[in-house]
């Protein structure tokens, strides 16, 4: 158990490193925070504008789509991560030695992970600065929404390594990602849509079928790791903590589940792309 | 130290690899030959738990492989036929990486010193995207020695290299081999192979066609032994005596020259020549022409002709 401890940590920190001396992660970083500036130059005009204060929280929307945009980062880096040492056979090597899939897929994970982590720790410094400067209520709110956005990245990067185990080339993954991604949309936008009709005006046929993506909704809604984050920043908003712990709890079980998917699959289908 | 028991690989219902039956003794050199796509690599991808057999048992260094079994693992070192690096890294940082991961002791020290035997010391601070393929291959053999292995598994060795390169690799080969360790190496490089093995496995169309020595293989293959000996003088006289032989398939005679061939059930070289002796002649020069490497694994594989008898596949005891 120590020599497999040991050899996640040789793994995390080779692959972290890495990481970090990538500009892509800054660029990223930098665009979700221009973002937010944006989002935030918006809203501090509308209050000049109005002349009044609408939101009991003002900092968590545009927290909310920083993370957003990190995430997807980070569901794109963790879906290609496998698939690229599989494409580059640097997957191969590892395997030659001490390395297991559990090792790997655990390094892999605390790897974006960490990452994430890293992320939030600059999202939080950025937003404790605005809030300095703008005089907008640093809240517990946000804090909450920071911490609950560790367990959110922890699904998201769970659900992107799922994605690289089940396939063999950096391009199936990317579009096995925008696949899913776009039917866990479709689905959501077709349930919305579906929904807005009055009952007696739909036929039979429409009724099963938005009876069907009713189903669908419901299995999207505990399937895609997006779905956590906006149920996380719900559960922040309503200011309910047994919500707020019961999706700390979910994400937890999501991200386990997936990860040890992760682990069966690519015990199952090898090392070789 | 490699024992392979009916060891199976199917892809899309295709056997690449079929009823494998493998045994490498403890120091041996073993040559695993075959033509391309006979089942090598599948084979070497299945011993290292790269890809799981469809059917069959691996045990490796005495223990039977299970999938994430790592620990007979640490004990082996592998070069594999492409190099696949961290090309961001350097070579020295590379080698570090995997002291690590294989927790080996007093790493920088053996690292200069293997760098030193594959002539690349003066490369180590360079990044491994600029390394050449030769420089590869090299970088792949201090990788796979760096934490003193029991079993080096090499598949294609030498493929990449030059001739001054290939002797440093077969030096470094021969002087593991020396120092106690196991040697599995797959190639295509026939002359290698003779030069290096002790003993060799053919696998063709997945299927083991022969495992044996070197010399027991082409002894299999051809029907006698051709001998050609220079005698002190005229051998006219013996030509009677040579008829009389039970070993003796056939002969020719050219003034002191006996062309002599014989059975191939043992070797019967010393019977020969004690009884030329006897007979009062002197044997100047005796030299047997064997089959090479080459010409046995072109009869074998294009012929498909399997060299071990029944029952001899799968009898092993697991070593």
């Amino acid at each position: 158990m120590a020599k497999k401890q040991s050899v996640i940590k040789i793994l995390l920190k080779r692959d972290l490193s890495s990481a970090l001396y990538s500009w892509g992660y800054y660029l990223v970083l930098f665009a979700s925070l221009l973002v937010s500036s944006f989002i935030l130059k918006n809203f501090i005009e509308g209050i000049n504008e109005e002349d009044i204060l609408v939101s009991a929280y003002p900092l968590n929307y545009p927290l909310y789509i920083t993370i957003i945009i990190v995430s997807i980062y980070l569901v794109i880096v963790s879906a290609i991560s496998i698939t690229r040492e599989k494409e580059q056979g640097t997957l191969e090597v590892l395997f030659y030695g001490p390395v297991t899939s559990s090792s790997f897929l655990l390094s892999k994970y605390f790897k974006d992970l960490t990452l994430g982590v890293i992320s939030l720790a600059f999202i939080a410094l950025y937003f404790y600065l605005v809030s300095a400067i703008t005089n907008l209520g640093f809240t517990v709110g946000l804090v909450k929404a920071l911490i609950m956005g560790i367990f959110l990245i922890s699904c998201v990067v769970s659900f992107g390594l799922f994605i690289s185990t089940i396939t063999g080339k950096i391009r199936s993954s990317i579009l096995t990602l925008i696949a899913l991604i776009g039917v866990f949309l479709a689905i959501q936008v077709a349930h919305g849509t579906l929904l807005g009709f009055e009952q007696e005006s739909l036929s039979v046929p429409m009724l099963y079928l938005r009876q069907t993506i009713s189903y669908l909704f419901y299995g999207v809604n505990w399937v895609s790791p997006f779905a956590f984050l906006s149920r996380g920043f719900d559960a922040v908003a309503l200011g309910s903590w047994p919500l707020y712990l019961s999706n700390i709890g979910y994400c937890l079980i999501y991200s386990f589940i997936f990860v040890a998917l992760s682990i069966y699959t690519m015990n199952k289908r090898g090392v070789k792309a | 130290m490699i024992q392979t028991v009916d060891l199976t690989k199917s892809f899309n219902g295709t056997k690449a690899v079929d009823s494998l039956n493998l045994k490498v003794e403890e120091g041996d050199i073993y040559g695993f030959l075959g033509p391309n796509g006979a089942g090598k690599t599948t084979t070497i991808m299945m011993i290292l738990g790269l890809i799981p057999p469809t059917q069959g048992k691996i045990y490796l260094l005495g223990q039977e492989l299970k999938p994430n079994q790592v620990e007979p693992k640490r004990r082996i070192g592998v070069v594999a036929e492409s190099q696949y690096f961290y090309k961001e890294m350097t070579a020295r940082e590379y080698l570090q990486f995997f002291s690590e991961l294989y927790q080996v002791a007093n790493a920088e020290k053996k690292i200069n010193t293997l760098m030193e035997a594959v002539g690349l010391e003066k490369d180590q601070n360079k990044t491994l995207g600029a390394y050449s393929k030769g420089m590869q291959q090299k970088l792949a053999f201090v990788r796979a020695l760096l934490h003193d292995p029991e079993l080096l598994i090499l598949d294609e060795p030498v493929a990449n290299l030059d001739p001054t390169s290939i002797k440093q690799i077969r030096d470094l080969i021969e002087e593991q081999n020396r120092l106690g360790k196991t040697i599995f190496v797959s190639s295509h490089l026939l002359s290698e192979v003779e030069r290096l093995c002790h003993k060799v496995g053919i696998i063709h169309q997945g299927k083991l066609l022969a495992e044996d020595t070197m010399d027991n293989i082409k002894r299999k293959l051809s029907d006698s032994i051709h001998l050609e000996i220079e005698l002190d003088r005229e051998a006219a006289g013996l030509e009677s005596w040579l008829q009389g032989l039970d070993f003796v398939q056939n002969f020719s005679i050219n003034q002191n020259q006996l062309t002599v061939n014989l059975k191939t059930d043992r070797d019967y070289r010393s019977d020969l020549s004690r009884a030329i002796y006897e007979k009062g002649w002197l044997i100047l020069a005796m030299q047997a022409k064997e089959m090479s490497l080459e010409e046995a694994f072109l009869t074998i594989t294009q012929h498909n002709i399997s060299l071990l008898t029944q029952g001899e596949a799968g009898n092993h005891e697991a070593k």
